[in-house]
C-alpha cells in the first residue's frame, strides 16, 4: 500500500489563534480515511490545506505530501480534477446556476481530457444515465434535489480522472437512503485511488470503514481503524460523539393524564397541486404531545405539516381545531435551515423587537426564555450571518415560543447540525414544548430520532403513492 | 417569452399615447403667444409683427379650442401621420427619421465604447485588487460627478484646442464622431465599470467558481465557461437601465457638438414652439426606449432562462 496523501504536523493559525494543531495522518491507496469531528473543529481547514485552498489570511505550517512528493500549496492546482478532487459541502452552490446539468460534466471531458464536443457529450450523458440523472440532463441545478445535486457534483468532480477524493460533509441534509446512495457512489468513484471524508455523522464513518481520525478544536483526539474506534472508543470525546446519536437519547414520554385535545384530523389526503402524496391520515393532537413524521424524501412529510398549519389546502378530509380562541400566530413553523429563514441584514435584536411590537408581547418573558435556551444576551447584537447554525436555530425557537404557540411544526429542525448540537436543540425544544403545553410536530428523515422523542409516530409510505416521485 | 412581448406591445401603445398627450399639454401651457413664436422662427425675429402672427394663427388654426386640436392630433396619430413642421412645412416623419439615424449612430457607438471600457476596467479591477482598483474608483467618482457636457467640453479643450487632432464640432467624417462618442462613453462607463467590477468579484468568489477550478479547468477556461455568463446577466440588465441616461446624454452632447440628431432637433423645436416636431421627437425617443429595453430583457432571458420556468 502506498500513501497517497501524507500530512505531517499540519498547524494553522489565524491572528495568533491556533485553529489546527499538529495534525498528522496519511491516506493509503484503497483504504478510506474519515475525519470525524463536530462543527468548528477545524476539519474543513485540513481538507482545504491538502487542496491548497487555504485563504491567505491563515498561516499554515507543516508538510503535505501528495503522491509521495511534497508539494507547495500554490503549486497544487495543476493536480485538481486530474488526480485529486474535492467535493463541496453545498452542492447547489457549487454548480454553475446558469449551466445546463450535462454541460457541467461534459465541459470537464472537453477541457480537461481534450475530447471533442461529441465524445464529451456522449461521455457526460453516459455518466448521468448511470447516476439516474438522465431525465435532468437539460435542466439546471436549481431544479435538482439535494441528493441529485450531490450526485451531479460527484460526476463532474471526478470526470477529469481524479480518483483521490476529498469529500467535505458530502451527506449534509440528506435522508438516510440518499445518504447511503452517495456513500456508495463515493466508494465507486474512489476505486484505484482513495477517499478522505470529513463528517460529523457516525453512520457515514461506519459505512465507509477504513481508518478514522477524531478531531476536536483542531487537536487530534484519537486515530485508528473504523472498527476499533467506533466499537471501543478510548477518548471521552469520541464516546460523547458516538453517544450523541439519537439512538442513545433519553427523553421522557408524555403522561397521558395531563393532556387536552387541540386538533383532530380525519381521513386527510394531502398533496401539492392536484397530485395526492398521502391519504387516509387520522390523528388527534394533544397539548404537550410530540408527534413524529417519518418517511423518505418527497413522501409528503413537509406537506403534511404545512397542511395542518393551513398553509396548504387539504385535498380531502377534515382538519378541525378543538381549542377555542387560538390566534393564527399560535400555529407556527420552525424551518430546517435557519440561515436562509432569517434576514441577515439586521441584528437579531431588531428581528426580536419587530416581533414584540407586532404582537405587543411582554418583554419580561424574553430574558428567562433566553436563559433556558442557553442564549447569551450579547448574541442579539449580531446579525444572522455572524451566528452559528445551532445558535440561530435556538434563536428561532425563542421567537416561536414567545408567541405561546399551541401547535409548532418543526421541519427537520436539526438535520443540518452536528450531533451534539442536534441533541441539545431537540431536547430543549421538547422540554419547552411540554412546559408550555404546545403540541410539537417533528418531521425528520432519521427514524431513530423520531423513535426516541415522539409520543405518536406517523409513517408516510412512499410506495403507496408512486405517482408522485 | 411571448407574454413578455405582448406585455411590451401594450406598453408601447401606452407610451405613445402618454408621451404624445403630455407634450401636447405642456406645449400649450408654455407662456407667450404661440403664433408669434412660430412666426418669429419662420421669418426671423426682426421682421415679425402682429399681422404676421395673425396670418400664422389663421393658417395653422391655432385659435381652435384645445380639445379640437387634441382630437385632430389623435386621429392623425392613429393613422401614423405625425403632421408637418409648423416652421418649415416639411413632413415631421422625414425630419425625425433623418435625425434619428444620426442619434442612433451616436448612441450605438457610445454604448459600445462604454461597454468596452467598462468591461475591461471592471474585470481588471476585480482581478487586481488594491491600488489599481482604488484608482479607478476615484476616477469613476470624478467622472460621474461631472455633467456630461463638462466632460464634452474638456475633451474639446484637450483634443481640439490644445492638441488639435480632432474637429471641435460638426458632422460628416468619422473624426467628427470621435469626441461626442467618447464623451458619452466616458460618462456611461464611469458607473458601469463599477457594476462590472462588483459582479465579477461576486462571481469569482462564488463556490461554483472555485469548484470549476477543482474539476480541473484552467483559470482561463473557468473564466470563459463560468465567469462570463454569470457576470453578464446583471451587467446587461444594468446597461438597460442606463439607456435612460443615454437618451438624456445625447440631448446634451448633440447640442454641444452640433450633432444633427434628434436631441439637437428637439431642443430647437422647443425654442420654435414647433409642436408636431417636438411630439415626433419625443415619441420616437419613447418608442426607442421601450424597444431597446425589450431587447435587453429578451437577451437576459436568453442567457438566464430560470425566471420564466418557475
Amino acid at each position: 500500500m502506498t500513501a497517497l496523501i501524507k500530512v505531517h504536523d499540519l498547524t494553522i493559525h489565524y491572528q495568533g489563534k491556533c485553529l489546527v494543531n499538529k495534525v498528522s495522518f496519511s491516506v493509503q491507496q484503497g483504504r478510506p480515511l474519515t475525519i470525524l469531528g463536530q462543527t468548528g473543529s477545524g476539519k474543513t481547514l485540513v481538507a482545504k490545506a491538502i487542496m491548497g485552498l487555504l485563504p491567505s489570511v491563515l498561516e499554515a505550517s507543516g508538510t503535505v505530501e501528495v503522491f509521495g512528493k511534497p508539494v507547495m500549496a500554490q503549486s497544487r492546482s495543476p493536480l485538481w480534477g486530474k488526480s485529486i478532487t474535492m467535493l463541496p459541502q453545498e452542492p447547489w452552490h457549487s454548480l454553475d446556476p446558469l449551466m445546463v446539468n450535462y454541460q457541467q460534466v461534459s465541459e470537464v471531458y472537453e477541457s480537461v481530457k481534450g475530447e471533442d464536443g461529441e465524445a464529451a457529450f456522449n461521455h457526460a450523458i453516459d455518466d448521468l444515465t448511470h447516476l439516474g440523472l438522465k431525465g435532468s440532463a437539460l435542466k439546471r441545478p436549481t431544479e435538482l434535489s439535494g441528493g441529485m445535486a450531490q450526485r451531479l457534483a460527484i460526476a463532474s468532480a471526478t470526470a477529469g480522472g481524479a480518483n483521490l477524493l476529498i469529500a467535505d460533509e458530502p451527506t449534509k441534509g440528506l435522508d438516510s437512503s440518499r445518504r447511503d446512495d452517495i456513500i456508495q457512489l463515493l466508494q465507486r468513484s474512489a476505486q484505484g485511488g482513495s477517499l478522505l471524508t470529513i463528517t460529523h455523522d457516525i453512520d457515514v464513518a461506519q459505512q465507509l470503514g477504513g481508518d478514522i481520525l477524531v478531531i476536536k478544536d483542531g487537536e487530534m483526539i484519537e486515530a485508528g481503524s473504523a472498527e476499533s474506534v467506533l466499537t471501543n472508543p478510548q477518548a471521552e470525546y469520541t464516546k460523547a460523539l458516538i453517544y450523541a446519536a439519537p439512538q442513545y437519547w433519553q427523553i421522557e414520554k408524555l403522561r397521558k393524564t395531563e393532556r387536552k385535545a387541540i386538533l383532530s384530523v380525519t381521513d386527510l389526503t394531502i398533496g401539492r397541486g392536484k397530485d395526492a402524496l398521502a391519504s387516509g391520515l387520522n390523528l388527534t393532537c394533544h397539548t404537550g404531545e410530540i408527534i413524529g413524521v417519518v418517511g423518505d424524501s418527497g413522501c409528503g412529510k413537509s406537506t403534511f405539516g404545512d397542511t395542518l398549519l393551513g398553509l396548504l389546502p387539504p385535498l380531502k378530509g377534515e382538519i378541525k381545531p378543538l381549542l377555542a380562541n387560538t390566534k393564527s400566530h399560535q400555529w407556527l413553523k420552525l424551518f430546517q435551515d435557519p440561515p436562509s429563514s432569517l434576514s441577515a441584514h439586521v441584528t437579531l435584536q431588531t428581528l426580536l423587537n419587530d416581533l414584540v411590537k407586532l404582537h405587543k408581547l411582554d418583554t419580561q418573558k424574553i430574558a428567562p426564555l433566553m436563559e433556558k435556551l442557553n442564549l447569551p444576551e450579547s448574541i442579539l447584537q449580531r446579525s444572522a450571518k455572524d451566528v452559528s447554525g445551532g445558535e440561530l436555530q435556538r434563536f428561532s425557537i425563542l421567537r416561536a415560543l414567545l408567541l405561546e404557540p399551541v401547535f409548532l411544526f418543526a421541519d427537520e429542525p436539526t438535520s443540518r447540525l452536528d450531533p451534539f448540537i442536534a441533541k441539545e436543540i431537540t431536547e430543549l425544544l421538547i422540554a419547552l414544548a411540554r412546559e408550555q403545553g404546545c403540541a410539537l410536530l417533528i418531521v425528520s428523515h432519521d427514524p431513530a430520532l423520531i423513535d426516541k422523542c415522539c409520543d405518536t409516530v406517523i409513517r408516510l409510505d412512499q410506495q403507496k403513492h408512486k405517482s408522485v416521485a | 417569452m411571448w407574454t413578455l412581448i405582448k406585455h411590451r406591445i401594450f406598453q408601447l401603445i401606452l407610451v405613445v399615447w402618454g408621451v404624445g398627450t403630455l407634450t401636447f399639454v405642456l406645449m400649450r401651457n408654455l407662456p407667450g403667444d404661440m403664433a408669434y413664436r412660430i412666426a418669429a422662427s419662420r421669418y426671423g425675429q426682426d421682421s415679425v409683427d402682429s399681422a404676421a402672427a395673425e396670418i400664422v394663427r389663421q393658417e395653422l388654426g391655432l385659435d381652435a379650442s384645445w380639445w379640437q386640436s387634441y382630437a385632430h392630433w389623435l386621429t392623425d396619430l392613429v393613422q401614423f401621420n405625425l403632421g408637418k413642421s409648423l416652421v418649415s412645412g416639411l413632413p415631421v416623419i422625414d425630419t425625425v427619421q433623418h435625425q434619428l439615424g444620426h442619434s442612433v449612430l451616436l448612441a450605438f457607438t457610445g454604448v459600445l465604447f462604454a461597454s468596452l471600457i467598462a468591461i475591461a476596467i471592471g474585470v481588471l479591477s476585480a482581478f487586481r485588487q488594491g491600488a489599481l482598483d482604488h484608482g479607478f474608483l476615484w476616477l469613476s467618482t470624478l467622472l460621474r460627478s461631472m455633467p456630461v457636457f463638462v466632460i464634452g467640453l474638456m475633451l474639446i479643450l484637450i483634443f481640439a484646442v490644445a492638441w488639435p487632432i480632432l474637429p471641435v464640432a460638426g458632422f460628416g467624417t468619422w473624426q467628427h464622431l470621435v469626441l461626442p462618442t467618447l464623451a458619452l462613453a466616458l460618462s456611461l462607463a464611469a458607473v458601469s465599470n463599477r457594476v462590472v467590477r462588483n459582479n465579477t468579484l461576486k462571481v469569482i468568489r462564488a463556490p461554483f467558481y472555485q469548484f470549476a477550478a477543482i474539476k480541473g479547468l484552467s483559470p482561463t477556461q473557468t473564466f470563459i465557461q463560468h465567469g462570463i455568463r454569470n457576470i453578464s446577466v446583471p451587467v446587461i440588465a444594468f446597461i438597460g437601465i442606463q439607456l435612460v441616461t443615454v437618451i438624456e446624454g445625447i440631448v446634451m452632447i448633440e447640442s454641444l457638438f452640433s450633432w444633427p440628431g434628434i436631441g439637437h432637433g428637439l431642443a430647437h423645436a422647443i425654442f420654435a414652439r414647433d409642436i408636431p416636431v417636438i411630439q415626433g421627437c419625443a415619441l420616437m425617443m419613447g418608442i426607442l426606449f421601450v424597444l431597446l429595453n425589450t431587447c435587453v430583457d429578451l437577451l437576459c432571458h436568453w442567457i438566464d432562462p430560470r425566471g420564466a420556468q418557475s
